[in-house]
């Protein structure tokens, strides 16, 4: 192709002996100019950026603050030249500009001709150092030429792209590459993120309910910062238990989570062992889990796809501590195997938390659970789809539960009388009763609640369009139980278009009927759906006198009749709140947010998805609400 | 209303184990529960009345960053997205024990 040499077709120019010298002394005449140009035009914008900080000076008569102009020119000044890479060329600046700031200090008003003759003054001073200074600075030599790298002194190529080394020489290829890597880590660091990634991770935060007014804790920035780089971490060492938990959920949040940052987690003195996403986990890191920490007593390991019978086994064998079992998504296990554990372990067991288990674990196991775990106290069977009313049937026996939680597949029926018989067994020992998905319960279960359960702190009751207005304001109605402290009763409302006859699931009566009961411990409500709470009701219950002085979280989803003066009346008798959730209401406009509360799920596309608190008080925001919707 | 107590002087001392002190303001400390717990005059720490906190396990570089992530999150109370302080990742696992006990 080219077999022409890259020096082949330069161009040369007349020789003189002038000429001849220079280029024998590796001087270039064509180099010593462009550079002086370059760097006049520097000066000048340098120095347009001087008297523009210069002027303002004489405007203010104080002394110090000229200095400090000055000096902030002079530095800003000495900082545009440093970038260029060129020592001489800093300290040449820097004095020029403290020369210029100095005469500039000194000046009077109106004094600005004579200033244009010193700027000349100084042109020809650096005329002339700068011819000087580069007459006897190496110049770069012309594309073609040899030349020794200044960085590892190999000897190569001069191509139109080599970089300028430190020193103002130039570098070989390697060496160039290099630099620019170094230069761009530098100004990665520099910059802050983009903004499309943060501002997505900023938004997760906040539907996680972390209102981030400030700055995050010490504490969760190293956890952060540990999640980030977990390749080069080998043990956590003496750290507290309560952040292992909180850097493995990092861990499973961030899916890395694997088989080589485990053992940062495992120390044989920890009691609990919790695991977010064990997805990538395999056989044998399970076992590795119950090797190194064989006393554990406390198991979550959530996403198990790969627990396997296998490791049922040695965990029976290496483990007789097991007090609280937790697993998710555990579908490997088979029947027998669970029947085994159950057997062995079950005398001990405390806790069972089963979800997500659709190829084994049915009936026959759950009368495993009632025959051998006569200590359960806390029990949560969701989302098991081989379970049916047979299950629910079974659970009564087991005498000493205490929390209880349940949802049924979708297809298994479960009429009310089990229902009725389980809480009418364990109901006066139970704290926590969690029945979702009941489509078939009616109105003898809430009753059964109502006669049997007086220890009640969690209730709920979700997703039944059966169970009528009546039969709720019944429980609530003078009920023996101490007020609750978490409720739920999201999504009990009638299915169909046209209002019932008569009002279904939790609507005006009801609600009144339980805030009435529990307003004073309330602590979480959630009426997401219940539609058939009217606008008088809401009105009525968050007027803005009454106080609810521990209510933190409100879900009001998709309840139409809600609007912005029924938020003002939340934010004004809910002085703890923390979080509002208000998707689907679309009456809600212009809402202005306290200070530490978190708003979200506004409709108009000129709010945010999710608002939160800016440094005003109640009163001011709901001043100023008030001041737009009038 | 300025409090005249000895007690309360605008600045106090933090020093690491390797004898290093590092002078802060007593605002920007009291963002950690256990200073704030150490200097408060009710608690009958000694710490109080000489506002000086010593402590045997953080090293001089660590009580450095901590200081300056005292300042850092005095500067950003009551902004929005605030961008987060940086620290090599070395003196990471240290930082979060010294965290960890300083209760920030």
């Amino acid at each position: 192709m080219s077999n022409r040499r890259a020096g082949a077709n330069r161009i040369r120019g007349p020789h003189s002996a002038l000429t001849d010298f220079l280029a024998a002394n590796n001087i270039s005449a064509a180099q010593i100019r462009d550079d002086y140009e370059r760097r006049q035009r520097e000066a000048e914008r340098d120095r347009n950026a001087g008297e523009g900080s210069a002027h303002q000076e004489q405007k203010d008569s104080s002394d110090d603050e000229d200095a400090a102009l000055a000096q902030a020119a002079a530095e800003e000044a000495s900082k545009k030249a440093k970038k260029r890479k060129r020592g001489e060329k800093e300290v040449i600046e820097k004095i020029k500009k403290a020369k210029a700031a100095e005469k500039a200090k000194g000046s009077k008003k109106g004094k600005k001709k004579p200033k244009r003759g010193e700027s000349d003054e100084e042109d020809d001073d650096d005329y002339d150092d700068a011819l000087a200074r580069n007459m006897y600075k190496k110049a770069k030599p012309p594309p073609g030429q040899f030349e020794h790298c200044e960085i590892c002194s190999k000897r190569f190529t001069v191509t139109p792209y080599s970089k300028d080394g430190p020193d103002g020489g130039l570098v070989c290829t390697p060496c160039g590459k290099e630099l620019t890597k170094e230069a761009k880590a530098e100004q990665r660091a520099a910059t802050k993120k983009p903004v499309g990634r943060k501002r997505r991770k900023v938004e997760s935060d906040r539907l996680d309910g972390l209102t981030h007014l400030g700055s995050k804790s010490l504490q969760q920035l190293c956890i952060e910062k540990v999640a980030q780089h977990h390749n080069q971490i080998d043990s956590l060492g003496d750290l507290p238990g309560s952040v292992y938990e909180r850097l493995s959920q990092i861990f499973s949040k961030k899916r890395v989570m694997n088989p080589k940052t485990l053992p940062v987690f495992l120390r044989p003195d920890l009691d609990k062992i919790a695991i977010d996403d064990a997805a990538y986990l395999e056989v044998d890191d399970y076992k590795q889990i119950f090797a190194v920490v064989p006393h554990v007593e406390h198991i979550v390991l959530r996403n198990a796809c790969q627990f396997k019978d296998e490791v049922v086994e040695y965990m029976l064998e290496k483990c007789d501590n097991i007090k609280h079992l937790q697993l998710y998504a555990a579908n490997l296990v088979t029947n027998p195997m669970w029947q085994e554990l159950f057997r062995q372990a079950g005398p001990r067991l405390e806790t069972i938390q089963l979800q997500w288990l659709d190829a084994a674990f049915d009936d026959d196991t759950v009368q495993d659970i009632v025959e051998h775990c006569a200590n359960l106290k806390r029990l949560k069977l969701k989302l098991c789809r081989r379970i049916t009313e047979e299950t629910v049937k079974l659970i009564p026996r087991l005498a000493r539960l205490v929390h209880l939680s349940l949802q049924v597949s979708k297809h298994q029926e479960v009429g009310s009388e089990s229902l009725v018989s389980l809480v009418t067994t364990n109901g006066p020992n139970l704290q926590t009763l969690s029945l979702e998905h009941f489509v078939d319960a009616d109105d003898s279960v809430v009753d059964a609640i109502h006669y049997h359960c007086i220890q009640l702190k969690k209730l709920r009751i979700s997703e039944n369009d059966y169970i009528t207005d009546a039969a709720y304001e019944a429980l609530f109605t003078e009920w023996q139980n101490p007020p609750l402290i978490f409720v739920d009763f999201n999504s009990t409302r009638c299915l169909e278009e046209n209002e019932p006859a008569q009002a279904i699931g939790l609507a005006s009566k009801s609600f009144a009927a339980l805030m009435n009961h529990s307003g004073s411990a309330l602590k979480h409500l959630d009426i997401a759906s219940c539609r058939h709470i009217s606008k008088a009701c809401f009105m009525e219950i968050f007027d803005g006198a009454t106080q609810y002085p521990d209510l933190e979280y409100i879900n009001i989803s998709f309840c139409n009749s809600v609007e912005t003066t029924i938020v003002a009346g939340i934010f004004k008798s809910c002085p703890a709140l923390k979080q509002l959730v208000a998707f689907g209401c679309f009456d809600v406009t212009h809402v202005v947010v306290p200070r530490g509360i978190a708003l979200i799920g506004m409709p108009t596309a000129q709010d945010a998805i999710e608002q939160y608190g800016m440094g005003i008080g109640v009163e001011e925001a709901i001043g100023r609400m008030v001041a737009v919707t009038g | 209303m300025r409090d005249v107590k000895a007690g309360s002087s605008e600045y106090i001392t933090l020093v690491s184990n390797d004898g290093f002190e590092f002078k802060i303001q007593r605002s920007s400390a009291c963002i950690s529960g256990m200073i704030k717990r150490m200097l408060d005059p009710n608690g009958g720490f000694s710490e109080s009345t000489t506002n000086v906190c010593k402590f045997s396990e953080i090293n001089g570089i660590v009580l450095e960053k901590v200081c300056e992530y005292f300042y850092y999150n005095e500067k950003h109370k009551d902004s929005r997205d605030v961008p987060d302080m940086d620290f090599p990742p070395e003196l990471c696992l240290e930082l979060l024990m010294a965290a960890d006990f300083l209760d920030t």
